[in-house]
């Protein structure tokens, strides 16, 4: 680890302290318990690799291993976070959360279907695996946000503020990991596969250096953005926040039963004119 | 698709995502959230563009362009119908707003809704998805004038019952949320 690389390790590990600060100073936990969780995984897996880089060196191999297990580990808790965030304003709107959920959770199980599917076609190392799986999970992520928010838009809902920095964080995150991770994997599993066969081992010394400084690149980039996620979310709970989401008055069930058949009914006619309009 | 071409598309999506997440909205999510006074089902949208119908069939009837035709210089005449065109597909557009207030007022009456049905909404989706298509579609024939203009007026016929239907839809909405609180009163 070179001396820039500390100093980011520094300031984020910073970042995160600050962050698990307020989120208890705010009890955050009581709105969002899942979010709180999260929060203390990055600060636990920072603190983690600090020790284990400290205490085994930065290049050996159980340093290797628990980098890549606790990035899987950050991506469960981050999942859990996600779940809990799509949940949080829509519970109140029981109809359409009765719905919703069923999509949302639709939507996760195709993409965790994927991502098994493509982390067991990879080739047999423990880095390939985990970044085929990190960055499948990130497009999941990203995928069940924006679903998210197509859904609020659709029904005209808007999103909490905090709920909304949240999600833009952790979209950040995800994104910028998604992109790093593709780079990274296709240089893994495409140019330098071959390169890690044992009868290859005199060339490795020859290619570390430009290894070292891509990595280090995405390193760099990878933390700065990190820390503006965590940034965005320190900004978003510089206030209070509500324990319990206002629940709106509900309409008499008979209301929707009676006049959603009706409207739908109308739209469908409307349709059928379109239709008749554009015959010859 | 390669790898490049996934990073590009993620990273475009992205930030459209991080665009919409991080812009604050004015608009509030009270307008569905809040409770249901009279005052709300008032603002609620109504079909407004059905009430400029007749002035729109007017100037977009047969005899209209016949009379025009026959007297109007050839220049002025194609002017005019030109013009037609232009003010039937601004009607066109009204329409559409119609429609979507229809369909919005779906949405926000399924949002306050405490059970909602899987079949219902998915229709209401597809049809408004079907609706997209076919108003792109009759505002392309309408541009390149293969569309007479006449046939507008079936469809306007029908955004007007559908205005009377908002009416009462909305008279309704008004009287059934005010009965719990009318009950509430009284006990």
């Amino acid at each position: 680890m070179n001396h820039f690389q500390t100093v980011l390790t520094s300031l984020t590990l910073g970042i995160e302290t600050v962050l698990c600060v307020i989120v208890f100073a705010r009890r955050v936990q009581r709105a969002l318990p899942f979010f709180v969780i999260y929060a203390s995984v990055l600060l636990a897996h920072t603190i983690g690799m600090w020790i284990v880089y400290q205490t085994f060196g930065f290049h050996a191999l159980t340093g290797y291993y628990c980098y890549w297990i606790s990035l899987l580990l950050n991506a469960g808790a981050r999942s859990l976070a996600i779940a809990e965030l799509c949940r949080y304003k829509l519970r109140v709107y029981q109809g359409i959360w009765g719905l919703v959920w069923r999509l949302l959770a639709g939507v996760s199980m195709l993409f965790l279907l994927h991502a098994a599917i493509d982390t067991w076609g990879q080739p047999n190392r423990l880095a390939i695996y985990s970044l085929t799986l990190d960055r499948d999970l990130d497009v999941a992520s990203v995928a069940i946000l924006a679903a998210l928010l197509l859904v609020h838009n659709y029904y005209g809902l808007s999103l909490e503020p905090l709920q909304r920095k949240i999600a833009a964080g952790i979209c950040l995150i995800c994104g910028v990991d998604v992109i790093g991770n593709t780079i990274l994997l296709s240089l893994f599993t495409g140019y330098l596969f071959p390169l890690f066969g044992a009868n290859r081992t005199p060339l490795w010394s020859t290619l570390e250096p430009q290894i070292v400084r891509a990595k280090d690149i995405w390193s760099t980039i990878h933390l700065f953005c990190f820390m503006a996620a965590m940034g965005i979310w320190c900004y978003a709970l510089r206030k209070p926040i509500p324990a319990r989401i206002e629940t709106p008055e509900m309409l008499p069930a008979e209301v929707y039963r009676e006049l959603s058949p009706a409207i739908n009914l109308r739209l469908s006619a409307f349709n059928n004119r379109l239709t008749e309009l554009l015959k010859p | 698709m390669n790898d490049l071409s996934f990073v590009i598309l993620l990273a475009i999506a992205l930030s459209g995502v991080l665009v919409w997440l991080l812009i604050p909205r004015h608009k509030s999510s009270r307008t569905a959230s809040a409770s249901f006074h009279p005052e709300a089902i008032n603002s609620l949208p109504t079909a407004r563009h059905y009430g400029y119908f007749p002035q729109v069939r007017q100037a977009l009837s047969a005899a209209d362009s016949q009379y025009l035709m026959e007297n109007a210089p050839p220049q002025v005449a194609k002017q005019a119908l030109r013009e037609r065109r232009a003010v039937a597909r601004r009607f066109l557009k009204g329409l559409h707003e119609d429609f979507s207030n229809l369909a919005k007022l779906g949405r926000m009456i399924a949002a306050m809704s405490p059970e909602v049905s899987r079949e219902q909404e998915t229709e209401r989706l597809i049809l408004s998805l079907k609706f997209q298509i076919l108003y792109a579609l009759v505002w392309l024939r309408l541009s390149t004038g293969n569309l007479p203009l006449q046939q507008l007026e079936h469809l306007t016929g029908l955004v007007g019952r559908l205005a009377t239907r908002m009416d009462e839809a909305m008279a309704k909405i008004s009287a059934l949320s005010a009965r719990p609180l009318a009950g509430g009163l009284g006990a």
